[in-house]
């Protein structure tokens, strides 16, 4: 095949009808990718909280004074909350939280975050997408790095459903695929500029930077191609809240229950940044999120993917403890972060809530690593070696 | 190669492509007159910083909350007008195309984030006022801006409490390169830094005495009352300052690999120059192997080398600050809002699903008006954009036009094709062929054909 220009390899093996090439070709490339030997089925979703979600709010320390004092007018009353353990419980509107927790299917991680931290949205968030010290610049990504270690791979093998991928899925050699949903991305493919570009496709091989684009290029409509048919597998019949959270969730769903092949599913949720106004701001979101979870937990459930799946959810960082004087919150330091799944092995609350009384400068002090969640799920879920993709050696917590 | 294809290379290099006009009219000149122009010294053109009547730092305090906040946004608007003047800037100054490919550089080479208007343009035109000039001042002048002082904490970096961000960087990125120093020397680096605050008000270096720390310093192997000029001048004895630079130099102007021995020859010119940026890169224009035919057409155009160039061939202008800022961040590079202090990392790594298809069909949606789905990110603090139907910009296709009149099909795709490809397509007679076939009026065909090619892959590529 090396010598052979692809359009010639068509050829010669019949396959060569206009428009329609590209569907037997994918399937016959796909017979013999390392996940279709259901050894590793193992799915992870990740939704990223933009903005800085403020944890405080959300995991509530409802027997706390000082939180409280520190927050006369958007503190959770203490009888709203629900109750998970004698000191923490989840805001009214994270239902989904609470009964996951009842069910054993998650764990939260307190107090979590990075060695000198940045209170810059998108250095904060660079750190988190690249996994790298404080002090350090990355240009890859963590997830894009796993995909790097791979060196027979599907395009779509991390999906970010959007129409243009992050840091985090962008590897040195591989990237993840951005798609807003199936349709539309089918239709970018398949229009007739990129239709024809296709057929223009060449032996380029010497050539490295031409050969990366037309490979790209290929590689892009195989896995358009692919997802498109996927999509009309399984449809979903559970009521998903309506916008585009609910929207992308379903889109998540039916994919995994279809049987794709993707491996790594990124959502982000937008609005975070509650400066002002924050209760109902915040309430929104979570609210939004928690159905719109609620639902995807229930099909896969239903389905039988749910001791497959692993769901995390985390945010750049915290917010202050104290709230500012427009009812909201200013950037600050540790998080909580939620891992979810059928699989989870600590359940629960893996660590204390903040310390109130001891706090850095009016902010929660981090005490576990971020990257240390990383490692647990590089090393244990995507069974790889943590080590080479974070390039530092992270105790794994022992959560999956 | 000829003539006219090392004119081509080297425009593409040395700054974003020809126009029409001057495709026609600088490839009959000889390379070498071309690379003798690019030289002769300028005066650099500024970037335009928009007109705002500031309030005082007092009468801002007294404003309300909702006034406060629609000041920030006009400042946030104010700043992608910047954006825009600059990238006008890059299309039009045709007279100075060496200057505007160097700021860029140094843009991504100094990479800062700059959230206010005046501060954006004022480092801007800091990095072109050097840009072609000595490195030494470059860096010294890089050390005194404003949006740096500020984006690299050297506002906090204070006698009795230094902050290390400027010293680190300014060894690790901007000069001499990791490995080369030790933690003690950031240390000590940052100490000499102390106290080169910037005036918040108007952007003027200022150079707080009481916060500065004349105590002794020792810095690689050296000791005395060192301040941050003195710093600058330790790095820059080091000789590899010059061979980090030029190694950085080298990717982004002539080929991603780096050949040692090559970087060694100039890191020694630019050296014994003592850092004359100009005579750097002529040698590098200059010599024969920067038109070796492996180099041309091998390295992937970043995000506003694409945009500039485009806008060159089209005559496009943008009707909108929004339209080139929604480009931009649907690529993957915004205009003083690099990923971090590293800058973009550049290469394969422009390359994705979602920005592949977006750079094929980015001609056609210029030229065929075709409609486009795609929205970008907005982060927490950016404006949002959402997705337009069709790009807020208007292009010309005369001068296109009058280069290719009366020619027929066939011909139009052998000249554009010329024009538009940094080399020569594999199967050139066979797509020729193909765009020979159909019968329409002239203007159409240059359409048709025109965005044919700027789908091909190897448009990208320059």
């Amino acid at each position: 095949m090396k010598n052979i220009s692809r359009r010639n390899f068509i050829k010669k093996t019949g396959l060569a009808t206009a428009g329609t090439m590209a569907v037997p070709l994918f399937l016959k490339a796909f017979e013999n990718r390392p996940f279709r030997d259901k050894k590793n089925q193992k799915k992870l979703i990740i939704i990223q909280f933009n903005g800085g979600n403020d944890g405080l709010n959300a995991v509530v320390p409802y027997t706390n004074d000082i939180y409280y004092k520190n927050r006369p007018s958007i503190a959770i009353p203490s009888t709203n909350v629900l109750k998970a353990t004698d000191t923490l419980g989840f805001n009214p509107n994270l239902k989904i939280l609470q009964s996951l927790y009842d069910d054993g299917s998650l764990s939260i991680i307190n107090n979590i975050g990075y060695p000198d931290p940045d209170r810059s949205h998108f250095r904060s968030m660079d750190i988190w997408h690249t996994a790298s010290n404080s002090n350090q610049f990355l240009s890859s990504g963590w997830l894009g790095r796993y995909l790097d270690n791979h060196q027979q791979r599907i395009a779509h093998q991390a999906i970010e459903i959007d129409d243009t991928l992050s840091l985090a899925l962008k590897g040195k050699r591989n990237h993840g695929f951005a798609m807003s949903n199936p349709y539309q991305l089918h239709k970018t493919t398949n229009n007739k500029i990129i239709q024809t570009v296709r057929q223009h496709h060449h032996d380029h091989e010497h050539e490295e930077a031409v050969a990366y684009l037309y490979k790209t290029l290929s590689n892009t409509i195989s896995s358009a191609d692919y997802l498109f048919e996927k999509s009309k597998v399984y449809r979903s019949t559970e009521t998903y809240p309506k916008g585009k959270l609910g929207k992308d969730f379903k889109q998540v769903a039916e994919l995994i229950i279809s049987g794709s092949d993707t491996q790594i599913y990124y959502l982000t949720i937008g609005g975070f940044d509650t400066h002002s106004n924050q209760v109902n701001q915040q309430n929104k979101l979570f609210k939004n999120y928690s159905e719109a979870l609620a639902a995807f937990v229930r099909d896969l459930k239903k389905n039988d993917h749910w001791n497959d799946s692993l769901i995390m959810t985390f945010s750049e960082f915290g917010r202050r403890v104290a709230e500012n004087g427009s009812k909201g919150t200013d950037h600050g330091k540790a998080n909580n972060l939620y891992l979810m799944g059928g699989s989870i092995k600590k359940a629960g609350f893996y660590n204390q809530g903040p310390n109130l009384d001891q706090l850095d400068n009016g902010d929660l002090s981090f005490e576990i690593d971020f990257r240390r969640v990383y490692a647990n799920i590089l090393n244990d879920w995507l069974q790889t070696d943590s080590v080479s993709i974070l390039q530092q050696s992270f105790r794994s917590l022992g959560i999956v | 190669m000829n003539n006219e294809q090392k004119v081509k290379h080297l425009m593409a290099r040395a700054g974003f492509g020809l126009s029409p006009e001057n495709f026609l009219q600088k490839t009959k000149t000889p390379y070498l007159k071309i690379v003798q122009k690019l030289f002769v010294p300028t005066k650099p053109k500024p970037v335009k910083t928009p007109y705002y009547n500031k309030l005082s730092p007092k009468a801002y305090r007294n404003l309300t909350k909702e006034q406060k906040k629609k000041v920030r946004k006009e400042i946030q608007r104010l700043t992608t007008e910047v954006n825009r003047n600059w990238l006008n800037q890059m299309i039009t100054n045709d007279s100075q195309p060496l200057l505007e490919k160097m700021t860029l550089f140094w843009h991504g080479h100094f990479a800062c984030e700059a959230k206010r208007y005046d501060f954006a343009a004022q480092y801007i035109n800091t990095l072109r006022q050097h840009a072609l000039g000595n490195f030494r001042d470059l860096v010294l002048a890089i050390a005194k801006d404003a949006a740096m002082i500020i984006y690299l904490n050297n506002q906090q970096n204070k006698k009795n409490k230094p902050n290390e961000n400027f010293a680190r960087e300014l060894m690790e990125l901007f000069t001499i390169g990791r490995g080369n120093y030790s933690e003690q020397d950031v240390k000590e680096s940052a100490r000499a830094f102390t106290g080169w605050f910037a005036n918040k008000s108007d952007g003027s270096f200022n150079f707080k005495a009481e916060q500065h720390d004349s105590g002794s310093k020792t810095f690689m192997g050296k000791t005395g009352n060192f301040d941050g000029d003195d710093i600058i001048d330790i790095i820059l004895e080091n000789k590899q300052t010059a061979r980090y630079l030029c190694q950085k130099i080298y990717r982004y102007f002539v080929c991603d690999k780096v050949d040692d021995n090559r970087i060694e020859s100039l890191a020694t010119i630019l050296y014994n120059s003592n850092y004359d940026i100009a005579r750097l890169m002529r040698h590098i224009f200059e010599s024969p192997w920067f038109y070796d035919p492996n180099y041309v057409g091998s390295k992937i155009k970043s995000p506003i080398e694409l945009q500039v160039g485009l806008a060159k061939i089209v005559r496009m202008r943008f009707d909108t600050a929004n339209a080139g800022i929604y480009i931009q961040r649907a690529l993957g590079q915004v205009l003083l809002r690099p990923p971090n202090v590293a800058g973009w990392p550049g290469g394969n790594a422009w390359i994705d699903n979602s920005t592949l298809m977006l750079r094929l069909n980015l001609g056609a949606y210029l030229v065929q008006k075709s409609n486009l789905q795609l929205n970008v990110k907005n982060g927490p603090e950016e404006m949002a954009l959402k997705a337009p139907k069709q790009l807020a910009v208007s292009t010309d296709l005369m001068p296109l036009e009058k280069m290719l009149s009366d020619m027929q099909p066939q011909t139009k795709a052998i000249v554009l094709l010329g024009y538009l490809l940094a080399s020569s397509l594999k199967n050139e007679a066979a797509f020729i062929q193909q765009l020979s076939t159909t019968h329409e009026s002239q203007k159409d065909s240059t359409k048709r054909i025109l965005s044919r090619i700027l789908s091909l892959p190897e448009f990208q590529l320059c």
